[in-house]
């Protein structure tokens, strides 16, 4: 076919795609920076809290597990500024939106992981006099966590995918320079196809990592029963 | 300051959030329709020790998993176009980058659904003397589609959610509408929220659906 | 003689269903009751009730002469607190051992007095060190659980019930998920602990065991203790109908001849 591949535009304005993914890089770990305790408060509120806490907790996990993350971007962006008078820029409503989204699906995670530690280990551990407190921290979430950590891992890959969206408020990610570039140069072809080369080795690579690491993980369980 | 919620621009524009809404879910099920039909094959493909078809299809599978979905549906928009032989449009380019994107990981769903049948159905199957097709299609897939189900079900919900991204290319679903209103309205607070409700009323559903999908299989 | 113990009036039922319908029983210190009974007589439950795993729905438990929670309205109530500090000072053993996979025999056996009596890192090591001694097993200290055989990880659990130095310990069918070659060294750990003087109640099948440790041996039926008296008494000239249908049901066990004097 006709068209002729230039990438001289690309490369030229390389740093600024560089600039874009690093901003990308970095909502998402602020956003797993909140996320994941958060994650983890509203796992244990949901699990062990009285049913007024319960249910609203559950309600809220469900909303945010149950709306696309636009919508919420949109709505921490342009809706709750004006509801409570705050100043809110794109970066502010970025990491909000993607810390209280992730939580969600961290707190999940966190659940998941709980409950599926063996009734065995509460009883050992409260026939020896510990409190539930004691009982969580030293014997339920260590194991717990460890179980976790794949599905922990693919969240956070998700929610890297996620954060393209932040380019959608003008918080200059990666996309969004590609975009801009993409709209000055008329390279629309060869900056969107490097921008998602981009993404893809960062993703790719973490995703082969968490592989392998799972791979690890699940070699013969230490766990003692059966 | 206090916000005094007024709803009635909502009722004003009740025929683009409709139509909004039909766009949805059209995107929606033509997405979920195609992305699985192809996801079959393609997980077929993957199976295959053919490398003409293995790798091509692993190529794609990864590709499309480990890229950002709106980054697909912008690139089908923006940058596709130019080296298509065919007009590509809003809706055919999230039609495209969704279903490829829904493909990709229904295909995956496919072979660890299968994958999950233990060998002794195959064997059982070869020693009726069955053909690999038939083996598949009378004892392996019946048997796959009940443990994929949720699985599959699971993609309606993600799917459902990001039809959303089409509103970035303009086309005008629930998000996009929304937008417009908001816009012309001055009420991204009542916009926004009723759409976040207006897609938690869709999805939620769906997603205990697929608990109680879960929950049921694994009791069994 | 001294009383460690003494369960009054014990009722529990778990929704509708009654499992335990009036248990009494006074133990000394130093005794060594084996509880017998078909499955769903309610004996683990009654083990589970001594140290509150489960809360009694009525009658009282008495520790030391102290009974556990407050009378309101005549009914027990119980405080957390209150239970936790109790369970520290009742040990348990349990069928599937619940040692703690994430650490190593060691670390389990430290864990209560670390994190329950909050002793100090010294005394922890003492006790780790003495328990582990004690079930034959200080040469495996830095395994893992899942390093260890069957019969290996519950003596690491009792080792680490014991490291709480309570003033009785549960045993909860203590070698009923354990490889019928690996009894013998569990069982014999316990033996060595009733010969020492500990205070146990023991749930389990091995009538031989009961017979040959334990001082008193009870036989509960649906909810109630139908009998009791010395092993020589209970297993040897039952006189209920319903023990005797238990113990023909046990053919494995031979009853040793009476003894003519």
């Amino acid at each position: 076919m006709g068209y002729e591949w230039d990438f001289t535009v690309v490369l030229r304005d390389f740093d600024l795609l560089l600039l874009g993914l690093l901003n990308t890089l970095k909502v998402t770990g602020l956003a797993l920076l909140f996320g994941v305790p958060l994650g983890l408060t509203l796992a244990l509120l949901r699990l062990y809290g009285n049913w007024l806490v319960r249910i609203p907790v559950g309600l809220v996990i469900e909303f945010l597990r149950s709306t696309p993350p636009i919508a919420q971007l949109f709505w921490f962006f342009f809706a709750l500024p004006i509801l409570v008078g705050v100043e809110m820029d794109p970066f502010k409503a970025s990491v909000l939106t993607f810390s209280l989204q992730s939580s969600a699906f961290f707190a999940e995670v966190f659940r998941g992981g709980i409950v599926s530690i063996d009734r065995g280990q509460w009883d050992a551990a409260k026939a020896l006099g510990m409190s539930r407190n004691e009982t969580l921290q030293r014997i339920i979430l260590p194991q717990a966590v460890k179980r976790m950590i794949p599905a922990f891992l693919e969240r956070a890959i998700e929610l890297m995918k996620t954060t393209t969206l932040v380019g959608t408020i003008s918080y200059a990610d990666l996309l969004y320079e590609a975009n801009s570039i993409a709209q000055s140069s008329y390279r629309t072809l060869e900056v969107f196809t490097v921008a998602a080369a981009m993404y893809f080795v960062v993703i790719f690579a973490c995703s082969v990592a968490v592989q392998l690491l799972e791979a690890r993980l699940t070699r013969p369980d230490e766990s003692a029963r059966h | 300051m206090e916000h005094v919620w007024d709803f009635s621009a909502l009722l004003n524009n009740k025929q683009l959030l409709l139509i909004g809404l039909r766009n949805t879910l059209i995107l929606a099920a033509v997405c979920l329709g195609l992305g699985l039909f192809f996801g079959m094959l393609v997980g077929a493909a993957r199976y295959s020790k053919k490398p003409l078809l293995y790798w091509p299809s692993t190529v794609f599978v990864e590709v499309f998993r480990n890229t950002p979905v709106l980054v697909q549906i912008m690139w089908f928009f923006f940058a596709f176009p130019i080296i298509s032989p065919f007009d590509i449009d809003a809706f055919s380019a999230a039609t495209l980058g969704l279903t490829l994107n829904t493909t990709a990981f229904s295909s995956e769903i496919y072979r660890a659904g299968i994958r999950s049948i233990e060998r002794g159905q195959w064997e059982a199957g070869k020693a009726l003397g069955m053909s690999y097709g038939e083996q598949l299609r009378r004892v392996i897939l019946p048997q796959a589609v009940q443990r994929m189900l949720p699985a599959f079900m699971n993609r309606a919900v993600e799917l459902l959610k990001m039809t959303s991204l089409a509103s970035v290319i303009a086309y005008p679903e629930l998000m996009y509408q929304a937008k417009i209103i908001s816009t012309i309205e001055f009420n991204p607070i009542e916009m926004y929220t009723s759409v976040a409700l207006m897609f938690f009323a869709i999805v939620f559903p769906l997603a205990l659906l697929v608990q109680r999908f879960e929950l049921k299989h694994k009791a069994r | 003689m001294e009383e460690v113990l003494r369960i009054e009036d014990l009722h529990k039922s778990f929704a509708d269903l009654a499992v335990l319908k009036g248990i009494d029983l006074a133990v000394n210190r130093g005794e060594t009751i084996v509880i017998l009974g078909a499955s769903g007589s309610g004996k683990s439950t009654l083990l589970r009730c001594v140290n509150f795993m489960e809360i009694p729905s009525s009658g009282r438990i008495v520790m030391n002469g102290r009974a556990v929670g407050r009378a309101v309205d005549g009914k027990q109530t119980y405080s957390e607190k209150e239970l936790t500090r109790l369970r520290a000072r009742v040990g348990m053993v349990f069928q599937h051992f619940n040692l703690f996979p994430h650490m190593t025999a060691r670390e389990n056996v430290m864990e209560g007095p670390r994190t329950v009596l909050k002793l100090d890192p010294a005394e922890c090591a003492r006790r780790a060190d003495t328990y582990l001694d004690k079930v034959g097993l200080a040469w495996k200290a830095d395994a893992h659980p899942s390093e260890l055989s069957g019969g290996q990880q519950q003596r690491i659990a009792i080792a680490r019930a014991l490291a709480m130095e309570p003033e009785v310990m549960l045993f909860d069918e203590a070698t009923s998920a354990l490889d019928p070659e690996l009894v013998g060294e569990v069982l014999g750990t316990m033996k060595e602990l009733a010969d020492e003087g500990m205070t146990m109640l023991i749930v389990t099948h091995e009538l031989g065991f009961a017979y040959t440790v334990a001082d008193r041996v009870l036989f509960l039926s649906e909810g109630r203790i139908l009998e009791q008296g010395t092993p020589a008494e209970v297993l040897t000239y039952p006189t209920q109908e319903g023990t005797k249908n238990f113990l023909r049901g046990h053919g494995s066990f031979r009853l040793p001849e009476p003894q003519l004097d």
